[in-house]
């Protein structure tokens, strides 16, 4: 019996002083950046603004999730610090009350409308045919329904695909024959053939990819070390946009993503030099005018309630943090 | 004296009658005392401030309700009912005739016994995936994914039952002349029913996860997206409402299989 109390008390000290390691482990002050989206080339524009910001204390990392509502759940319970994504609408049903905000427009919409040229030739020829998006809710949905307004046109159907990787070998295989992809994708698509594939004319759309969000009270405590981290990410969209070159030199310098695989490592400079022609990296972190022109957006397609004029920008932005950031960097 | 029979003869139902009917009303009883309390368990932590995206009990009940009444649910469970009753179709017929041959056919044995233990074995939800490549977006990757996660469970079970028959019995119908067809219906399948229905409800169990994981992974429709979407646009409780009414028809679909086992074969009375 004696035996048994030991072997018993033996187990819950192992499984206690296990515990007390795993959250000493996370109890540090590294400010983790959780995104729905594999960390490849891409990403380099916000590591390059980590590296610079470690250099001045600042500890941040990037996380892949599994998706964007996941992304969400994660900040608003804690477990990351910062998402990457979009969540307007998530905070349009919390309403004001919403413990999270944006603070910080990281890439604008860089989607494109890739098809199959032998069946589709603009988007009239779309009207009553299905599309493939990435899921309900997401910027490709709002595309959609942005573009079922401007050309007075009707999708038949919209199926979800998620993943722009998966969309592209769905388009070459014969499977789908209009979707919307991101620019590696497209590049990848077009090159596999260039005359079976084409690109339809999005035209003027003026929309948040990617935001920066965290919980008020996390952007309240860490204000200084957030302010660094937004400088050097404004630093690095001036500096990509001044040269898109930049990101694949630094990645040698600063040794990031050291195992990303040759193909992908070749994307890279053709992927920032497409971004920057499409105007994808805003210099000053977006703020009130992004906030703004995402209500007319995501109104017009349905993503938020509107009318877009009713809706307050202070419920889903914090824009003190990132004018401190630009007055400082300027 | 007939009388004084006929009274204690009655008088004898009717205590078993009590015996009958006590512990099942009691069951009744206690299984609604449980559901009770862990809905109340959820009601406090969900009223206690534990998470946003953890709303209370009341909250969920209501989403529940509008969402029956807003028609979501019966437009999400016609994309997801056809591939979940194909699926369920052959992971029942074909587990179990699996399961019964191989327990019969020794020569079957070595054939699909590694197959099934190792899709028994294997992390399903890591196949799913890889079930796009070969079946695309269709729905026929998910019921694939509702076979390969439901099927081994209903056909090893089928399996161990049928191995498992008393030899004493076996020998008493081999000392009765009895022929194969006779001993396989009368001794074999009766011996074996707990075990193949103990695999069939695992097996409906395995089914439902099928379908649900295959809808996240996939392609999130149905129930699937249901529960994306709603998180995505933080309404939890209606989230948490989907995952409650798929938890309901499992069970339901459980306690269907339970009434059909009773009435294929009843319980021997005392």
């Amino acid at each position: 019996m004696v035996y048994l109390i030991r072997k018993i008390l033996a187990t819950v000290s192992f499984i206690i002083s296990l515990l007390a390691t795993s959250s000493l482990a996370y109890a540090d002050d590294v400010i983790t950046f959780a995104e729905a989206d594999t960390i490849t080339g891409e990403s380099l524009i916000n590591l390059i603004a980590f590296e610079r910001a470690k250099a001045r204390g600042v500890n941040a990392e990037a996380i892949s999730l599994q998706s964007d509502d996941l992304v969400f759940q994660a900040v608003l319970n804690g477990q990351v610090e910062i998402g990457v994504g979009s969540a307007y609408a998530a905070m349009q049903t919390l309403g004001a009350d919403a413990p999270v905000r944006n603070f910080y427009q990281l890439k604008k919409l860089g989607f494109l409308c890739v098809v199959n040229k032998n069946e589709i030739k603009s988007w009239k020829d779309l009207d009553g045919k299905p599309i493939t998006i990435h899921a309900r809710g997401s910027g490709t949905e709002a595309i959609s329904y942005y573009m079922e307004k401007v050309h007075d046109i009707k999708f038949s159907e919209m199926s979800f695909v998620p993943g722009s990787e998966v969309r592209g070998v769905a388009l070459m295989k014969g499977t789908i024959n209009a979707t919307f992809l991101d620019i590696t994708n497209t590049r990848l698509v077009l090159a596999s053939d260039p005359d079976k594939f084409g690109i339809l004319d999005l035209g003027d759309v003026d929309g948040s990819d990617s935001l920066l969000f965290a919980r008020s009270d996390f952007l309240k405590e860490r204000a200084g070390d957030m302010q660094i981290l937004l400088e050097e990410l404004m630093r690095s969209a001036r500096e990509i946009n001044a040269d898109p070159t930049l990101p694949a030199r630094l990645r040698e310098e600063m040794g990031l993503l050291p195992d990303l695989p040759q193909e992908l490592v070749d994307e890279i400079t053709p992927y920032f030099e497409t971004a920057v022609k499409q105007g994808m990296f805003a210099e000053d972190g977006g703020g009130l005018p992004a906030a703004l022109g995402d209500f007319d957006f995501l109104v017009a397609s349905g993503g938020l309630k509107g009318p877009a004029s009713n809706l307050n920008p202070d419920n889903f932005w914090n824009f003190e943090l990132l004018e401190k950031a630009k007055s400082a960097l300027n | 004296m007939e009388n004084q029979l006929k009274y204690s003869q009655a008088n004898e139902d009717s205590k078993l009658n009590i015996t009958k009917v006590g512990p099942k009303t009691s069951l009744l009883f206690f299984r609604i005392i449980s559901f009770f309390l862990v809905f109340l368990i959820w009601e406090l932590a969900g009223r206690s401030d534990i998470s946003i995206a953890f709303p209370p009990f009341s909250k969920v009940f209501l989403a529940f309700i509008e969402m029956i009444l807003s028609g979501e649910f019966v437009e999400a469970y016609a994309d997801s009912l056809p591939p979940l009753l194909i699926g369920l179709l052959i992971t029942v017929v074909g587990g179990v005739i699996i399961g019964v041959s191989v327990g019969l056919v020794r020569s079957a044995e070595w054939f699909i016994m590694p197959l099934l233990i190792i899709f028994q074995t294997a992390p399903v939800s890591a196949l799913i995936p890889m079930l796009t490549y070969i079946y695309g977006i269709s729905d026929t990757s998910k019921i694939v994914a509702i076979v390969i996660l439901g099927m081994p469970l209903v056909a090893l079970n089928s399996y161990k039952g049928i191995q498992s028959t008393n030899p004493s019995l076996l020998e008493m119908s081999a000392s009765f002349l009895a022929s194969r067809t006779n001993t396989i219906i009368f001794v074999i399948l009766p011996s074996a029913q707990k075990m193949i229905f103990a695999g069939l409800r695992l097996g409906i169990s395995g089914a439902f996860i099928g379908i649900v994981l295959a809808e996240l992974l996939i392609t999130p429709t149905g129930i699937g997206d249901l529960i994306t979407y709603n998180r995505f646009i933080a309404r939890y409780d209606k989230m948490f409402a989907t995952i409650v009414s798929i938890l309901a028809i499992a069970g339901l679909t459980l306690s269907l299989m339970r009434v059909f086992e009773d009435w294929l074969f009843p319980k021997e009375k005392n």
